[in-house]
C-alpha cells in the first residue's frame, strides 16, 4: 500500500462528502507548495507566507475562480512532516471536485486510505495510538466516539501507558539487578518493597484500563435512540420492534431506572434500540440525574428515531427537541399512531426538514414497521459504512493488552508472595511491559498496520 | 527447542585464490578467544596456524583466576555444549566451585569456578599443542596481507610471511596498549609483555572504526602476608557442580584438584578517605586515560567516588593457585599510584602487614567497533578477516571464548565454501552476544548479563547441551561422543519425568503435581520414593529436570513467543535496500540505520535511538522490497 505514492505529493478532500459549510482539499509532499502556489491566481500567491501562515484569495481551477483560504504548513512542523497545505473551499460539491482535479493536474496524485495519517506516523509524528485515534474520529458515528477518539488523540491513553510503563522498568529495574548482580553489590531488595511496588503498577495499569473503558463506547452495537414527547408512543413503538419474534436477537431487556434498551436486528442490522427518558422543556420538576442519563443518551446516538404522535402532532415543540439532537447525527422522523382516525395522514413540512427521512407507523396493527426496520438499517449503514467497527476493534485490543498486563502483573505479585523463584517473577514482569508496549505499536506487524491504515478515510 | 537461525549468506566475496596457502585459517593471539577459534576451526578440519609471541602464555588468565558468574557462567556451558575446551580445562583446574543465584530461579543460575591459573594455563596449552591441525607459531603479526578486499595472510614481526584465506584477529588488550599505574605509564597489554601497533595500522588503513577502551586489574598480594583468622572464610559448594558436560558422566573424576576456600573482608571509610585524597592521581580521573572503563567492573576509586554513600565495599581474597603464594583481590581494581594502593589497602581488615607482589593497573587499547562485523563475526569491508574478544570491545573470559569460537568456526567453514553457523538469540546467550554487538557502539566493555537475553528461561545453563551440541555436531564441532552424551542424558531426564508421573504420594497427587510447587525438591524425593532414588540422578540432571517441570508452563509462553517474535527477528533487512534514502524515518534513526546497518528488523528494533514507528518503516520498505524481488 502506498507504494505507487511513496515520495510523491499526495492530495485528497478531506471534508465529508456531500453539501457542507466548506470543502477542505488537503496537500502533502515535496511539491504541495508548487502545485497549489501555480493554481492560486497571481495576486494570491505572491502574498504566500514565508513560513507556517494563513492565506485568502482566489484558486484558478481552470474553469473560473473560487474564493479559498489556504493554511501552509512547512515540514516538519507539519502533521506528516513534510510539507502540507490545507486548501478550505466554498462547500460545493462540483467546485470542490473542480479544485482538485486541478491539483491533480499539477502533479498531486490522489491519497490512498488513510495516507496521510500513514505518513505521519511513519515519520514518528504520532505513535500508534494516536494514529488509532485518527482512524475512530473518521468513523465515530456519534458525538460521544467523536470525543472519545478526541481524547486518544490527544495522548490520554499513551500518557496513561506510559506511566504504567515507567514503575515497570523501575520494578524490571530492581528485580534485574537482584539476578545479575551479587548481593553485596546491590543490596538485597526486600520482598515487601517489590510486592508495594507491584501493587503500585498494577494500580497503573487498572487506571489506563479503566480511562479507556470510560472512553470508548461501552457496547460496540450501534446506538439507535428513541426520542420524542413522553406520549408520543415510544414505548409501544419499542416494544412493537422487540416484541416481534423475529427481531428479538437476546432477551437482555431490562428496565432501568434510566430508561430501556434492546439489542435488535432490524432488517439485517443489528442495533441497540434506546428508550431515553423524554425532555420536556416544560415539565417541571424533573429529576436532575434523569436528564443528565437523558442527554448521555443523546450523545452516544448514531441514528434517532424521532417519534412523533399523528394525532397530537405539537409541531412546536416537537422542532425545539430536535434542535436539542447532535446536528452530526441522522435523524428517522416516526409518524406514528397510524392507525387512529384523527391521525394526521403524514408529518408537516417543517418537521420533515429536519429528518433525513421519515416513515409512518402503527404500533397498534404493526403497519409500516417493516419500512421502518429498512429505514433504519439503510441509515444506519448508509451513515458510516462500517461505522464504529473500527473503533471497537480499537478499544478492544487496547482493553485486551491491558487485562494480560494486569493478569501478568497479578502473576508476579502472586509469585513473589509464594516466595516463587524471582527469574519468574521477572518473567511476568516482562511479559506485562510487553503487553503494554503492544499498545504503543511496539511490536506492530506490517499486515496489522495495512489493516489499521486501510479502513481510513480518504484525506484523514 | 530446535529452530533454523536465520540463514545468513556472506556477502563478501570468495576466499582468495592462494598460490601457496600456508594454513586455511591463521589465528592471531592465543588468549581465550584465540584458543577456542582456533581449536575450532581444527574441528572442522581447517589447518589452522595459531600465532602468538609467547608460547608460554596460551590460555593465561590476564585478570582473575576464575571463570563463570552470573551470565558468564551460562556462556562457558554454552562453550562447552558446542566443543569448546573452557569447560574442560576449568573442571581440571578448578580449586573452588559455587552455583550461584541457586535461590533465584533456575533461569538465572550460574556456575563460576575459582581455578589454579598456573594449571589452567598449562592444561589449555596441552591441548593446544595436542590438537590435531593447529600449528604453533612463536611470532608476533605485524600487518595484515590484503589484496583486492580479501586477507591473504599476516606478515610476522621476524619479516615472514603467512599465506591463508582467512584470519581470525583476537588480540585482546594488545592493540597500542598502554599500562598506568598512577602517574606512570607502560607501554603493554599485561604486565611484563609489550604492546604491538602494527595491527592497529593496519585495521586503521583498511578503515575499519576504532575506538578505546579501558579495563582494570586489582593488586596481588603475598598470601603469607593476609591475617586470614581474621578474615571470614567463603567455600565452594558442599557438592561441587562441573562446568563441562562430560565431567559430569559416570566414572569422570571430578573435581580432580583439592578444594580451597576464599575470604571476604571490606573497606572502610580509612580507604575510603585515602582513596579521595588521592583521586586526582587516578590515570582515569587526571584524564590521562581517554578510553572509557567499565561500569560493571569498576575500580574501588570509580566506587567511592560515586557511591559516596556507601560505608564499604566487599573485597574477595582468592589465592591463585594450590602452590602459588599470589592472592588476588577480587573488587579492589584500581590505576592509583602504588604507595597509595599500599597505603589504602593496609587500612582494610586482615590486610595490615599485606605485602605486595604486584600492584593494580590499568590499561587502554585499542579496540575495533563491532558495527564492522556481521553475524560470523566476519569483517564486513575485508572478505576473509574475523575478530573476537576484546578486540570487538567486550570484557571477559567467556564473552571472548564464545565469540573465539563461533568466529573460528565460521573462519573454517567461509574459508573451505561451507555455509556459516550463526546461534539466534532463542537460541543461546552466544547468539544473544554476537547479535548485541554487531548493532553495538561500545562506550565501555560489553559484559553478558542474563537480562540481555529475553529468552531466558530457555537459555539456563542445565540444558545448554540440548540446546547447542545437536546444532553443533551438524557443522562438525560436537563429536560422537557428544552426541551420545547428549542422548544417556535426555533419556534420563525421560526416565525421571515418568516416574514422576506415575509415582503418587499419600495425599494422591503424583510428585510430577507436587514438584511443581516452590518448596519441593527432587533431593528431598529421592529421600523420600525409592522409585525417585533408585534413579541415581547426576546433580545436573537432577536440575534439569526440576527445572523443566517447575518451568513448564512459562517454558512453553516463550517458545511461543520466540514463534511470534521470530518473523521479525529474522526478517532481513535487504543489503541493497538504501537505508539513507528511506522516506519519513527520523534522522536520528535514519543515521544509526546507515551506521550500524543491522541485519534483520529484529536487530534494528534494538538499536537505541530507533523507535517502534522508524521499524514499522522498516517494516513496510523490506516487505516492499521483497515483492518488488
Amino acid at each position: 500500500m502506498g507504494a505507487a505514492t511513496e515520495g510523491r505529493t499526495i492530495a485528497a478532500l478531506s471534508s465529508p462528502p456531500g453539501p457542507g459549510d466548506r470543502a477542505v482539499i488537503r496537500l502533502s509532499g515535496p511539491e504541495a507548495f508548487g502545485i497549489v502556489r501555480t493554481a492560486l491566481v497571481s495576486e494570491t500567491a505572491a502574498r504566500w507566507p514565508a513560513g507556517r501562515g494563513l492565506l485568502r484569495g482566489f484558486f484558478g481551477d481552470g474553469h473560473g475562480e473560487q474564493p479559498v483560504m489556504v493554511l501552509v504548513m512547512p515540514g516538519p512542523r507539519s502533521f506528516t512532516r513534510e510539507d502540507v497545505v490545507e486548501l478550505h473551499l466554498p462547500g460545493a460539491p462540483p467546485l470542490a471536485q473542480r479544485a482538485l482535479s486541478r491539483v491533480l493536474e499539477l502533479g498531486a496524485v490522489p491519497a490512498g486510505p488513510g495516507e496521510f495519517t500513514r505518513r505521519a506516523f511513519q515519520s514518528g509524528r504520532i505513535d500508534l495510538t494516536r494514529a488509532e485515534a485518527v482512524l475512530e474520529m473518521v468513523s465515530a458515528g456519534s458525538e460521544a466516539e467523536r470525543r472519545a477518539a478526541a481524547e486518544l488523540q490527544s495522548g490520554g491513553l499513551a500518557t496513561r501507558v506510559d506511566a504504567a510503563r515507567e514503575l515497570l522498568e523501575e520494578l524490571a529495574a530492581l528485580c534485574e539487578a537482584s539476578l545479575d548482580f551479587d548481593e553485596s553489590d546491590t543490596g538485597h531488595v526486600p520482598a515487601a518493597e517489590l510486592l508495594e511496588r507491584f501493587t503500585q503498577a498494577g494500580a497503573r495499569v487498572a487506571e489506563a484500563l479503566s480511562w479507556e473503558e470510560r472512553r470508548a463506547p461501552a457496547r460496540g452495537l450501534p446506538r439507535v435512540v428513541l426520542c420524542g414527547a413522553p406520549n408520543a408512543g415510544k414505548s409501544s413503538l419499542l416494544n412493537a420492534l422487540a416484541g416481534a419474534a423475529h427481531a428479538l436477537v437476546t432477551p437482555a431487556a431490562g428496565t432501568t431506572r434510566d430508561g430501556v434498551e434492546v439489542e435488535l436486528a432490524l432488517a439485517g442490522s443489528r442495533c441497540v434500540l434506546l428508550d431515553a427518558p423524554g425532555l420536556d422543556p416544560r415539565a417541571s420538576g424533573v429529576d436532575r440525574s434523569a436528564q443528565e442519563r437523558a442527554r448521555e443518551l443523546r450523545e452516544a446516538a448514531h441514528l434517532f428515531l424521532w417519534v412523533v404522535d399523528a394525532a397530537r402532532p405539537d409541531v412546536e415543540v416537537a422542532a425545539d427537541e430536535v434542535l436539542d439532537l447532535p446536528a452530526s447525527v441522522p435523524i428517522l422522523l416516526v409518524w406514528t399512531k397510524g392507525d387512529r382516525d384523527d391521525a394526521r395522514p403524514g408529518p408537516p413540512r417543517e418537521l420533515v426538514g429536519h429528518a433525513r427521512a421519515s416513515v409512518g407507523v402503527s404500533a397498534l396493527t404493526g403497519a409500516g414497521l417493516d419500512e421502518l426496520r429498512r429505514a433504519v438499517s439503510r441509515l444506519l449503514s448508509e451513515d458510516a459504512g462500517e461505522r464504529g467497527s473500527a473503533a471497537r476493534e480499537l478499544a478492544a485490543r487496547h482493553a485486551r493488552a491491558l487485562r494480560d498486563a494486569a493478569l501478568e502483573l497479578e502473576r508476579a505479585r502472586v509469585a513473589l508472595g509464594e516466595e516463587a523463584p524471582l527469574d519468574l517473577v521477572a518473567e511476568a514482569l516482562r511479559s506485562a511491559t510487553r503487553e503494554l508496549d503492544r499498545i504503543r505499536g511496539e511490536t506492530t506487524p506490517e499486515d496489522v498496520l495495512d489493516r489499521v491504515f486501510a479502513r481510513f478515510c480518504i484525506g484523514k | 527447542m530446535r529452530s533454523d537461525p536465520p540463514v545468513h549468506l556472506h556477502p563478501h566475496p570468495a576466499p582468495a585464490q592462494l598460490g601457496e596457502r600456508q594454513a586455511d585459517v591463521v589465528v592471531v593471539g592465543a588468549g581465550h578467544a584465540g584458543v577456542e577459534a582456533a581449536l575450532a576451526a581444527a574441528r572442522l578440519s581447517a589447518h589452522v596456524v595459531l600465532v602468538t609471541p609467547r608460547l608460554d602464555r596460551i590460555g593465561e588468565m590476564s585478570c582473575n583466576p576464575a571463570i563463570g558468574g552470573l551470565g558468564k557462567g551460562q556462556l562457558a556451558r554454552e562453550v562447552d555444549a558446542l566443543g569448546g575446551v573452557m569447560g574442560e580445562a576449568t573442571d581440571a583446574t578448578g580449586i573452588q566451585f559455587r552455583m550461584l543465584n541457586t535461590r533465584k530461579g533456575y533461569a538465572v543460575r550460574a556456575p563460576r569456578a575459582q581455578v589454579d591459573r598456573h594449571l589452567y594455563r598449562e592444561e589449555v596449552t596441552q591441548r593446544v599443542q595436542n590438537a590435531a591441525g593447529v600449528e604453533l607459531v612463536g611470532a608476533a603479526a605485524d600487518d595484515l596481507l590484503v589484496e583486492e578486499g580479501r586477507v591473504v595472510g599476516v606478515r610476522l614481526d621476524d619479516g615472514r610471511e603467512l599465506r591463508a584465506p582467512a584470519v581470525v584477529l583476537t588480540t585482546g588488550t594488545f592493540l597500542q596498549a598502554i599500562m598506568h599505574t598512577g602517574e606512570e605509564q607502560a607501554a603493554g597489554g599485561r604486565i611484563g609483555e609489550g604492546a604491538f601497533g602494527g595491527i592497529s595500522r593496519s585495521l586503521d588503513r583498511l578503515g575499519l572504526a576504532i575506538g578505546r577502551l579501558k579495563t582494570g586489574t586489582p593488586p596481588r598480594l603475598a598470601r603469607d602476608s593476609v591475617d586470614w583468622d581474621a578474615l571470614e572464610e567463603q567455600r565452594g559448594d558442599a557438592v561441587p557442580q562441573p562446568f563441562a558436560f562430560a565431567s559430569e558422566e559416570p566414572g569422570a573424576t571430578f573435581p580432580t584438584l583439592e578444594q580451597i576456600a576464599c575470604h571476604v573482608t571490606r573497606t572502610d571509610e580509612r580507604a575510603h578517605a585515602i582513596i579521595r585524597d588521592n583521586v586526582h592521581r587516578a590515570p582515569m580521573y587526571a584524564g590521562r586515560i581517554q578510553g572509557v572503563g567499565p561500569r560493571y567492573c569498576p575500580s574501588v576509586e570509580d566506587k567511592v567516588m560515586r557511591f559516596p554513600e556507601r560505608e564499604g565495599h566487599q573485597i574477595y581474597l582468592e589465592p591463585e593457585g594450590l602452590e602459588t603464594d599470589v592472592v588476588y583481590v577480587n573488587g579492589l581494581s584500581t590505576s592509583l599510584p602504588g604507595e597509595v594502593q599500599e597505603a589504602f589497602v593496609r587500612t582494610v581488615p586482615g590486610l595490615a602487614r599485606a605485602r605486595f607482589l604486584r600492584h593494580g593497573y590499568a590499561v587502554e587499547y585499542d579496540f575495533v567497533q563491532p558495527r564492522e562485523l556481521d553475524p560470523t563475526l566476519a569483517v564486513q569491508k575485508v572478505a576473509g578477516l574475523f575478530l573476537a574478544g576484546q578486540i570487538n570491545g567486550t570484557s571477559g573470559y567467556e564473552e571472548a571464548a564464545a565469540q573465539g569460537l563461533m568466529a573460528g568456526a565460521n573462519a573454517a567453514l567461509w574459508s573451505s565454501g561451507r555455509a556459516p553457523f550463526v546461534l539466534g538469540r532463542h537460541e543461546a546467550y552466544t547468539g544473544v552476544l554476537v547479535d548485541d554487538l554487531v548493532v553495538s557502539q561500545p562506550t565501555e566493555p560489553y559484559r553478558m548479563f542474563s537480562s540481555r537475553a529475553e529468552y531466558r528461561l530457555l537459555l539456563r545453563q542445565d540444558n545448554a547441551d540440548s540446546r547447542l551440541t545437536p546444532r553443533a555436531a551438524e557443522v562438525g564441532l560436537a563429536d560422537d561422543r557428544a552426541l551420545a552424551r547428549l542422548r544417556v542424558r535426555e533419556e534420563l531426564k525421560d526416565r525421571a519425568l515418568q516416574v514422576l508421573r506415575t509415582v503418587r504420594a499419600p495425599s494422591g497427587r503424583t510428585l510430577l503435581e507436587l514438584l511443581r510447587r516452590p518448596e519441593e525438591s527432587l533431593a528431598g524425593f529421592e529421600r523420600s520414593f525409592e522409585e525417585v532414588a533408585a534413579l541415581e540422578l547426576p546433580p545436573g540432571v537432577r536440575t534439569g529436570v526440576e527445572a523443566e517441570v517447575k518451568y513448564a508452563g512459562y517454558v512453553e509462553r516463550q517458545v511461543r513467543d520466540v514463534e511470534r517474535l521470530r518473523r521479525q527477528e529474522t526478517t532481513e533487512i535487504p543489503t541493497e535496500l538504501d537505508l539513507g534514502g528511506l522516506v519519513g524515518l527520523s534522522r536520528e534513526a535514519r543515521e544509526k540505520l546507515v551506521e550500524l546497518r543491522p541485519r534483520t528488523l529484529g536487530a534494528a528494533s534494538r538499536i537505541a535511538g530507533i523507535n517502534p514507528p522508524d521499524v514499522a518503516l522498516l517494516a513496510v520498505h523490506v516487505e516492499r522490497a521483497r515483492r518488488r524481488g
